[in-house]
């Protein structure tokens, strides 16, 4: 692995520190050992199917399960053995996110505000409509909470997440129920707060999407990491630097087919008129002496054509692959 | 925007502050709002005041003094009260409670960096704040009818402090309930029920001995101050009465009703504090730890017996005394032996009851097992710590059935060795077989449910603790000639186990013939039973804990050895 979040990088302490965590559910093992940090000021994506751990994890991080064991750091503070340090400094929001039927927004989070000891009723008021206004949802001050689209609601818990200024932030599914414009914002206040110097954790099923708004991301399945690191690192920690070629040759196609099948990292290869069409599991190096192989052959190549596989099929094909007994 | 602030240092909030409590005062603003909390007091005002409109008209119609004529509305309003506090209050807090853990919002509340304690007294006093305001509502025409009708504040003030910390234990009992409770409609059947059965049906055992029970509801501080506060007449004969009613003793303590009455339910109230901190810090943490249980027990044990010997020797335990003071004192009373022997047997079923209860709080799942022995494989530890809710409670319960078997043997022997039955006595080796039925129904139920769970414990109670009852009870009823098969069916049920006990052992026992035969051979027979079942369930316990530690520590385990990625 290229960048080691099992380590951080010296002399830096991690906002996220989690060592050999495991949480059990009877017999069965929802978070396997898991060993992981996360730099501070990154916004930093968890990725998994269903039933990979993901919750288990943030369950965990956020005081709200108890592990089977395995230590977990939130910027200094051991989640563990000191429940209500690490609850002032970590913001939680839920998976569909759900609001009280009985409370109007302000007064929803006039109530956070005031648990978290934010100050005066004024001060108060001031930070909920800054928050408000960060998720664009000023308008709805005086709504109830029971009248607001899902969308609204999710922004609504947003903001009552951002409400203490958390250093570590942890988001189940934010982008869940938000049309595209306010995905955007999304992303957009997600940078900013990691900007400002808060640590973000963020999972999502919309793979694409967490590639985007992330600086790093891992993979979990079954309860284990499976990789950690930039998108690109995370592809290559995967194993997975499939890609789909294609020769486009002047003449002797079946030669070149031919010589091809014999390379090791060639697979499913197939002729239609003057191209060839394979796929290719080798390294960047090996594709490049893969094309000068072709032409040493004094084979007229017109065209090469590079489809790599997307970060989401790879995923995917990771998961079906773990979904085998 | 200022999104992060390093130094950022936030309020702490003191559990005693309730005054401004975030969680108190955010059910305040959701139910106090005009449009709800309005038609509540208008109901409760009209309701209040044509009570007091109601009795004083009676009253003075009927020639009363002023003074009478307004103490005749006190008990209405005292029952109205009642009804707002006890049964809305209790109904509302479970509700909501149990509604928040539904709708989900109660994990942002968990998240709040509020102590356990400031989150339980946010919700106590936050949940039922409209019924506090309606009781406010009512408390104007309490005060004129206890000034108009010269009620002393030494009437008054110990039924309102009963009162009071009855309304704390009940809205305590609804808190624990809703919380506890898997879903809404349990939670609201639950909390009913446990109410009705912690302070109306346990106070009934009251009548067989159990006096401390009654202790838990507002009923004897209400009944001493019940002549001050009828009109004078009627206050008049029940004070006649008053005169009979046993006082509260504690051994060789003697107690006013009000502050025995705040003690006993003070203890309640502590205990359920405990499980609602603990619950509120880890949601799957026990009710109660080990060491808290096992204390509870033996507490209620000492209140049990401090209440109950010193009344045996003038003869105001007894049942049928009560009985007799209503209708008339005779001279020539003395308790029956039968009586004695019920009430021998009544004490030993709630001893075991209350272990299957704190047994059935203590005991761990084999989740809760299996997890705690990963932690002490990954500490590198080859036991579980004794008071870590994953370790085996086999030897608390095992202590309370000691203790249990020692106090129900002390209240026995005092009741049979009392001057109300000279010539008896109870020789040591009962508490010998007091124990064995103590261990064989308290360990053998906890051995159950740690080595094979819940639901089998839940079978095994249907088929071994009800069917045979029922059985025995059918065949007693279809032919006399059955009695003796219904008889040793029922003794198969470990709740019978102690009143068998009593009728076998206690030399005071005058059973009928063939119940004479029949009983003692069936409490011993199934006695032996019971015994040797716990036996083979506790050395069944032991290997399956055995096998589950060799299993666990002997795994490799995964992450230990595994690189993380």
């Amino acid at each position: 692995m290229d960048s080691d979040y099992s380590n951080p990088p010296d002399g830096l302490t991690p906002a996220i520190d989690i060592r050999s965590l495991r949480v059990d559910y009877g017999d069965f093992c929802a978070v396997d050992d898991l060993t992981l940090s996360v730099p501070a000021g990154e916004v930093f994506g968890l990725v998994g199917p269903n039933g990979a751990g993901k919750t288990s994890t943030f369950r965990v991080l956020t005081t709200l399960l108890e592990p089977t064991y395995g230590e977990v750091i939130l910027d200094g503070v051991d989640v563990i053995e000191d429940i209500e340090s690490a609850r002032r400094i970590l913001g939680y929001m839920p998976d569909l996110a759900p609001l009280p039927t009985d409370l109007k927004v302000w007064e929803f989070l006039d109530f956070h505000a005031a648990a978290y000891g934010l100050g005066s009723r004024r001060q108060r008021r001031e930070r909920v409509a800054e928050c408000l206004e960060e998720v664009a949802l000023s308008a709805q001050w005086h709504s109830w909470c029971k009248e607001l689209s899902r969308g609204q609601m999710q922004r609504v818990v947003l903001a009552k997440t951002l409400l203490h200024r958390p250093r570590v932030l942890i988001l189940d599914e934010p982008a869940s129920g938000l049309d595209p414009l306010a995905r955007r914002d999304l992303r957009n206040a997600l940078r900013k707060l990691a900007t400002a110097g808060a640590t973000v954790f963020v999972s999502s099923h919309i793979l694409s999407e967490l590639a985007e708004m992330c600086s790093s991301l891992c993979v979990m399945n079954r309860g284990q990491l499976l990789a950690a690191g930039t998108v690109d690192q995370v592809r290559g920690q995967l194993g997975r630097t499939e890609r789909t070629l294609t020769a486009t040759l002047l003449g002797q196609p079946a030669e070149a087919a031919a010589w091809l099948r014999a390379q090791a990292a060639v697979h499913d290869l197939r002729v239609g008129g003057s191209q060839v069409v394979f796929g290719f599991t080798g390294s960047d190096e090996a594709q490049a002496e893969l094309v000068a192989g072709l032409i040493h052959l004094g084979l007229r190549l017109r065209a090469f054509e590079e489809k790599r596989s997307s970060f989401e099929d790879i995923l995917v094909e990771v998961a079906e692959a773990n979904r085998r007994p | 925007m200022n999104l992060t602030h390093p130094n950022i240092v936030l309020a702490r909030h003191a559990a005693w502050k309730i005054w401004s409590n975030p969680i108190f005062l955010r059910y305040c603003q959701s139910r106090l709002r005009m449009r709800g909390v309005g038609v509540a007091m208008l109901l409760t005002v009209l309701i209040a005041g044509f009570i007091v409109a109601m009795a004083s008209s009676i009253g003075i119609s009927g020639r009363m003094s002023p003074s009478d004529a307004a103490r005749s509305a006190i008990i209405p309003l005292l029952i109205m009260q009642a009804v707002i506090l006890f049964v809305l209050g209790t109904a509302q807090v479970a509700g909501s409670m149990t509604a928040e853990r539904d709708e989900g919002v109660i994990d942002y509340q968990r998240l709040i960096p509020m102590s356990p304690l400031a989150k339980v007294f946010g919700y106590l006093f936050g949940l039922p704040v409209r019924e506090y305001a309606m009781l406010l509502a009512t408390l104007p025409f309490t005060g004129w009818a206890l000034w108009r009708g010269q009620v002393a504040m030494g009437v008054w003030l110990p039924l309102y402090a009963v009162v009071w910390s009855s309304t704390l234990l009940y809205h305590f009992t609804g808190l624990l309930t809703g919380t506890v409770a898997r879903n809404r409609r349990w939670a609201f059947l639950a909390s009913i029920g446990l109410v009705f059965c912690l302070y109306t049906i346990i106070p009934q055992m009251a009548k067989f001995g159990l006096v401390f029970f009654k202790y838990l509801t507002i009923m004897p501080v209400f009944e001493e101050s019940l002549s001050g506060l009828l009109p004078e007449a009627a206050g008049a004969v029940v004070k006649a009465g008053q005169r009979l009613l046993p006082s509260v003793k504690f051994f060789n303590l003697d107690f006013s009703e009000a502050v025995f009455s705040v003690f006993s339910q003070g203890g309640l109230i502590l205990t359920f504090v405990i499980m609602l901190c603990r619950k509120w810090r880890r949601t799957e943490s026990h009710l109660l730890g080990k060491p808290w249980a096992a204390g509870f027990f033996v507490w209620i044990q000492v209140l049990l017996l401090g209440n109950a010997l010193p009344l045996i020797e003038p003869g105001t335990l007894f049942p049928s005394r009560g009985f007799y003071r209503m209708v008339q004192v005779l001279p020539d009373w003395a308790p029956s032996p039968m009586e004695a022997v019920t009430m021998s047997g009544m004490y030993g079923l709630v001893t075991l009851v209350l272990i299957f209860v704190l047994g059935g709080i203590i005991t761990p799942t084999a989740d809760h097992q299996l997890r705690g022995w990963r932690r002490a494989r990954k500490q590198g530890a080859v036991a579980l710590p004794r008071l870590a809710d994953a370790a085996t409670a086999y030897g608390w319960v095992l202590v309370m059935a000691l203790v249990g078997a020692a106090g129900w043997f002390l209240f026995t022997r005092a009741l049979v060795e009392s001057r109300w039955f000279p010539g008896h006595v109870v020789p040591l080796r009962t508490l010998g077989f007091f124990a064995a039925v103590m261990l064989a129904g308290g360990l053998g139920f906890q051995t159950l449910l740690e080595w094979k769970g819940g639901r089998v414990v839940g079978l095994t109670a249907i088929f071994v603790g009800v069917v045979p009852l029922m059985v025995g009870a059918v065949c007693s009823a279809v032919s006399e000639r059955l009695l003796a098969t219904a008889l040793w069916l029922i003794g198969m049920s470990p709740v019978s186990l102690p009143f068998y006990a009593a009728g076998s052992l206690l030399s005071i026992a005058e059973l009928p013939v063939v119940a004479a035969r029949a009983v003692p051979r069936a409490f011993y027979f199934w006695l032996l039973v019971g015994v040797l079942v716990m036996l083979w369930l506790s050395v069944r316990l032991w290997a399956a804990r055995q096998a589950m530690a060799r299993r666990v520590l002997a795994a490799p385990a995964a992450g230990d050895s595994q690189s993380p990625v």
